[in-house]
């Protein structure tokens, strides 16, 4: 048992004390009733369980269903409760822009493997907005970023074509270079 | 919270089942606005121009990661249920083939040993049991055979989660636990149904049948001859049976010593078995409340009634005193795993072992490969004759050999659709269709998108191009002659109700590029990419929607102020049903439903009643039955069976359409003048919905809040709840309502009435909501007949793939696909291309990446997961490549029909056959994996 304090959605948490060896997922959902960060395979090949570490480089994906809850001992994480701007209430007055267009675009059916992809895609648009990509190659990167998050329900396509029209509105995401 | 009252709470009861009362959470109460939609569907966002749904009702507790399925609900997410969450996981066996011995947890040693231990002598102690449906040996007693891989043996319980974690990690994989005794060998038994269809047609395919399961019967064997089916003896001039065999002999007999004319396929082909891989895995979370009596349950369900009714039997035997259940369904998804599962069951019996904590028994993702309802492996043969000067096909001998498993699930219902459906879209003039499903040691199989279809339709089609190839003849050419056309019969002597049009698909089809190219394409493509060969492939299907009996509540009511709210017994399984039905509403009231429920159980404002099995009976007990003003040949159907578009649908805008007929319509009259002379002559059908205003023959445009507000103070019907139900036909009942005898297409009606009814009318409304329970003045039931055509209603696709082929690793790369479907009208067109996709994705893993073994190596024994099970990924789909089109509806009224299984069927057959374009070899067993293409190609 370890002592465990970080931040998560801007929130500071803890000093908690933690088992060692216990997983992030289960740190998540038994310690802090934040359910969203889903599991699924448990053995990081299907990426419903990531969520977003923050570092002074720019935000990554981490799998939280083989990444131990004190790996994260004094980080700042944000997961898929995060996203969204809430009330005092903790209802949701307003998606975040992946969410949005996620919803825009019906990208998702039964929804389990949704915070995934929406911190995929919301990883993705931060870091275009450091290092934009040409227009020709916005559907490559995005296969790129998105490729290791399994879907059952979809096919991908309504993700991946969110996603695209997301990239593309947003100014400063793309470059016109070839 | 000890002394939980569950009226002080709000909760209704529901029902009383076998001496359980049975409760639901309903609107308002604490518990309710903890798990259900009253939080979690947003108002529908809803285009009155256009009449378009913006986004999923659901769909915002999705994309932020809401509270929305069982799995995600602990005890502090109850507000009434004591906090402390206790967990628990459950002991298996590995071996089937050996007696069971105890088990050992001695590697957990004192720290991580469970605080309570459930095995089969604690549930045979206390009178727990499976439900019937499910079998015998819940948990497995000592000294048996598992009946199964994966069989049961005991329930860990812990109170605390970190113990429960080390504990289960420190037992996963360990073959020590479990101790054997001698080899006994599988336990052998009958198979779990077996039946066959014969038919033998008439001089032209519109001609009455010779013989058919519709005109006579489907034909059952006699018994078990060690394990082997004992067939009717033939006779031409016996009992239906023994014709039908006779029947079946001279088809084969045909078969054997063919016309010169004839060419005659003959082929075995194999489908896999697979886990439907829904990404939630089963779980239940109870909480067993000793002092008041009472067991409270979370659960992912696509039947909640059948599970509070199997609970109900359960429960009503055991030793623990339970006078009430509380049942929380949550949203899901199972792609129809989550259809009779006995998972929820494992979850009760942890409930009540839970020393007064709630247990939570979630399945991780190795347990959910070895316990979950699998896809039925199969093993038909085929022999398909055809002539070949003309092309047509002549006579189809199919046998079905279906792997059901330890348990009997939905088996029988599963091969009697493949078996069915094998004709898929063509006409043979003569069939004898054969199957059984065996009884096995592999884990039990069910309910699975594509239900048999996908396994017998898939390998027509590869038997098509496989005819068409040694008939010199285009593969759609081939199947254009042969399209089965409106009015023609099935295969079990049944005429299809809806337009036919698959042949419109092979129609456009045909011209389409990929197809009218392939040839040019090929030669360029192998041309500038060495090392690989390219094909193209094209496979066709139509699929039933609904299962013959297909039944459905609904409740609509309209405020004064106009909103909308609807209760439906259905369940979101993320097919978007919850947002299809709220958009139904529009139809009849102009905008969609602006509260939406869904899973509902409580239904005692309509208290229909129901006995035996709705595709058993005969016309004589129907007959009987129907007496009952409150009978109903089926209670509710589960979210299965590409049901929710026409079947759900049906009962929604029934319940719709009776408001506005008699509440909104008259309404409108009022305000467009009464009985004024120059008022002209209005009828309501001619009436429309324009801009969210009600518009007829020119009359002033009334707002749904003026024409709500008006239908309450006249006292017209405000509110409704229906019971509907479908054997390829609709019930059709008749009621009296406002002095006017109403035929409608329902079988079960409640009214409510607006503020301004006579006080004698508001006294009828008697029910827990307020409702008048109507007495039903007549009904008639299609047919009970109809049960033997299995399947009238079908909705065709077709797609078809480009794929390139490697030589040395035999990797096929998807890279194109394009689809031509039939939908009727779409409700919400994003979701019927989203189910489109996300079943051409599922076909692709079914025909070139998904596979299970049956038995010791397979899935029971704990060891798999998606490291060695390969779901497609999006690299695998041609997510950027992909296309379709959808037939545009014969006319603006035509049914939105249910499409989510048949999209996945095609594609199989496309990719087996584009693979056989790029390489000259024709499989015939699924998966077609590198391995086996390089074994070709070596």
């Amino acid at each position: 048992m370890r002592s465990l304090s970080l931040t998560v959605n801007g929130r500071k948490v803890g000093p908690i004390d933690v088992p060692d060896g216990l997983m992030m997922i289960d740190f998540l959902h038994e310690y802090l009733g934040l359910t969203g960060s889903r599991l699924c395979c448990g053995l990081g090949l299907c990426h419903a369980c990531t969520l977003i570490l923050d570092t002074a480089e720019g935000s990554q994906e981490v799998r939280t269903c083989i990444t131990g809850a004190h790996f994260f001992d004094g980080k700042a994480v944000r997961t898929v409760e995060g996203h969204a701007q809430c009330n005092a209430k903790g209802d949701v007055t307003a998606p975040s822009l992946v969410q949005q267009a996620f919803l825009e675009h019906y990208s998702f059916q039964c929804g389990y493997c949704t915070p995934g992809f929406v911190n995929a895609a919301t990883v993705l648009v931060e870091r275009l907005k450091k290092q934009p990509v040409a227009k020709a190659k916005v559907e490559e990167t995005i296969s790129a970023a998105l490729e290791p998050h399994l879907c059952r329900c979809t096919g991908y396509v309504r993700y991946y074509e969110a996603v695209k029209a997301l990239v593309l509105s947003t100014p400063g995401l793309t470059s016109n270079d070839v | 919270m000890r002394n939980f009252d569950a009226e002080r709470r709000g909760f209704l009861k529901a029902s009383v089942l076998a001496g359980v009362s049975v409760y639901l959470a309903p609107l308002g109460s604490p518990a309710f606005a903890a798990l259900f939609e009253e939080r979690l569907l947003t108002p529908l966002a809803w285009n009155g121009a256009d009449g378009t749904a913006k986004f999923r009702i659901d769909g915002l507790a999705k994309a932020t990661g809401a509270k929305i399925f069982a799995r995600d609900i602990r005890a502090r997410d109850m507000p009434h249920w004591p906090q402390q969450q206790g967990h628990a996981f459950v002991l298996r066996t590995t071996k089937a083939d050996r007696a069971y011995q105890g088990f050992d947890l001695s590697a957990l040693g004192d720290e991580l040993k469970p605080d309570r231990v459930v095995t089969a002598e604690d549930i045979a102690r206390d009178g727990l049991a499976f439900p019937k449906f499910y079998g015998e040996d819940m948990l497995l007693p000592r000294g048996k055979t598992a009946a199964y891989l994966g069989h049961a043996v005991a329930i860990l319980i812990y109170r605390d989660f970190a113990r429960f974690r080390f504990a289960k990690n420190k037992l996963r994989l360990r073959e020590d636990t479990i101790r054997y005794g001698e080899i006994t060998g599988p336990i052998a038994r009958d198979p779990w149904s077996t039946f066959r269809f014969v038919r033998v047609g008439g001089e032209t395919p519109y001609a009455d049948d010779i013989y058919s399961s519709l005109k006579d019967m489907p034909i059952f064997p006699a018994g078990y001859r060690k394990h082997d089916p004992v067939w009717p003896e033939a006779n031409a001039k016996g009992k239906l049976e023994q014709a039908g065999m006779d029947h079946a002999a001279h088809i084969g007999a045909e078969l054997d010593w063919p016309p010169a004319e004839w060419f005659v396929h003959e082929r075995e082909y194999a489908t896999q078995s697979i886990d439907t891989s829904a990404f939630e895995a089963d779980n239940a979370n109870g909480w067993y409340d000793a002092a008041n009596r009472a067991l409270h349950l979370v659960v992912p369900a696509q039947s909640p009634h059948e599970v509070l009714d199997s609970a109900g039997e359960m429960l009503a035997k055991a030793a623990m005193k339970i006078d009430k259940l509380f049942l929380h369904p949550c949203s899901t998804v199972g792609f129809g795993s989550k259809i009779r599962s006995n998972f929820p069951f494992y979850g009760i019996v942890a409930a009540l072992y839970g020393d007064g904590r709630p247990v939570r028994l979630a399945n991780d993702r190795y347990e959910h490969f070895q316990t979950s309802l699998k896809r039925h492996a199969f093993r038909m043969r085929y022999r398909i004759a055809v002539d070949r000067k003309s092309g047509l096909l002549q006579s189809f001998q199919g046998t079905f050999e279906a792997n059901g498993g330890g348990r009997c699930n939905l088996t029988p219902a599963v091969l009697k659709a493949a078996a069915a459906e094998a004709q898929s879209i063509y006409y043979f003039p003569k069939s004898d269709l054969a199957a059984v499903a065996i009884a096995s040691h592999a884990i039990d199989a069910g309910s699975a998108r594509g239900f048999g279809g996908l396994q017998s339709m898939a390998a027509t089609d590869m038997a098509m191009d496989a005819i068409a190839a040694e008939l010199g003849l285009d593969p759609i050419e081939f199947r254009l002659r042969n399209v089965l056309q409106g009015g023609m019969k099935n295969a079990q002597g049944a005429i299809p109700t809806d337009a036919m049009r698959a042949g419109e698909v092979l129609e456009k089809a045909r011209v389409h590029p990929l197809w009218m190219r392939r040839a040019e394409r090929k030669k360029e493509y192998e041309a500038t990419r060495p090392g690989w060969r390219y094909g193209v492939g094209f496979g066709c299907a139509q699929k039933s929607f609904g299962t013959g009996a297909q039944s459905a509540f609904a409740r609509v009511e309209i405020a004064p102020d106009g909103r909308i709210a609807l209760w439906h017994v259905g369940t979101e399984i993320g097919t978007g049903m919850s947002t299809s039905q709220a958009v139904v509403c529009a139809r009849r009231l102009g905008r969609p439903a602006d509260a939406a429920n869904f899973s509902v159980t409580d239904w005692t404002d309509l208290p229909m009643v129901s006995s035996g099995d709705a595709h058993a009976l005969n016309e004589a007990d129907s007959d009987r039955a129907a007496t009952n003003p409150r009978w109903t040949p089926l209670y509710c159907s589960p979210s299965d069976a590409s049901n929710s578009a026409y079947y759900y649908s049906h009962a929604t805008d029934a319940a719709a359409r009776l408001i506005f007929e008699h509440g909104l319509w008259p309404a409108a009259l009022a305000l467009w003048g009464g009985g004024r002379a120059s008022r002209p002559s209005l009828r309501s059908e001619d009436a429309r919905w324009v801009d969210g205003k009600l518009s007829c023959a020119g009359m002033r445009p009334l707002a749904l809040a003026e024409l709500a507000k008006k239908a309450h103070a006249q006292g017209g019907v405000t509110g409704t709840v229906v019971h509907v139900f479908n054997r390829w036909q609709w019930a059709e009942s008749e009621w009296d309502i406002a002095g006017q005898r109403v035929r409608a297409p329902i079988d079960g009606l409640a009214l409510r009435y607006g503020a301004g009814a006579p006080a004698a009318k508001k006294a009828m409304m008697k029910t827990p909501n307020g409702f008048h329970l109507l007495e039903r003045r007549a009904v008639e039931y299609p047919p009970a007949q109809r049960n033997n055509p299995i399947v009238t209603r079908y909705s065709a696709i077709g797609t078809l793939v480009e794929v390139a082929v490697e030589i040395a690793s035999g990797k096929v790369e998807l890279l194109a696909h394009h689809s031509i479907m039939e939908c009727g009208v779409p409700i919400v067109p994003q979701l019927v291309s989203g189910q489109l996709q996300g079943g051409l994705a599922m076909g692709i893993g079914h025909a070139l990446h998904e596979y299970l073994p049956l038995y010791e190596d397979g899935p029971g024994n704990g060891s798999w997961n998606f490291n060695r099970y390969r779901l497609p990924r999006a690299s695998d789909v041609a997510v950027w490549t992909q296309t379709a089109e959808i037939l545009p509806p014969l006319s603006a009224n035509d049914a939105p029909k249910g499409i989510a299984e048949v999209v996945m069927i095609p594609i199989v057959a496309a990719l087996v056959n584009g693979i056989a374009h790029a390489t000259g070899h024709r499989f015939s067993e699924l998966p077609v994996t590198p391995e086996k293409i390089r074994g070709v190609l070596a």
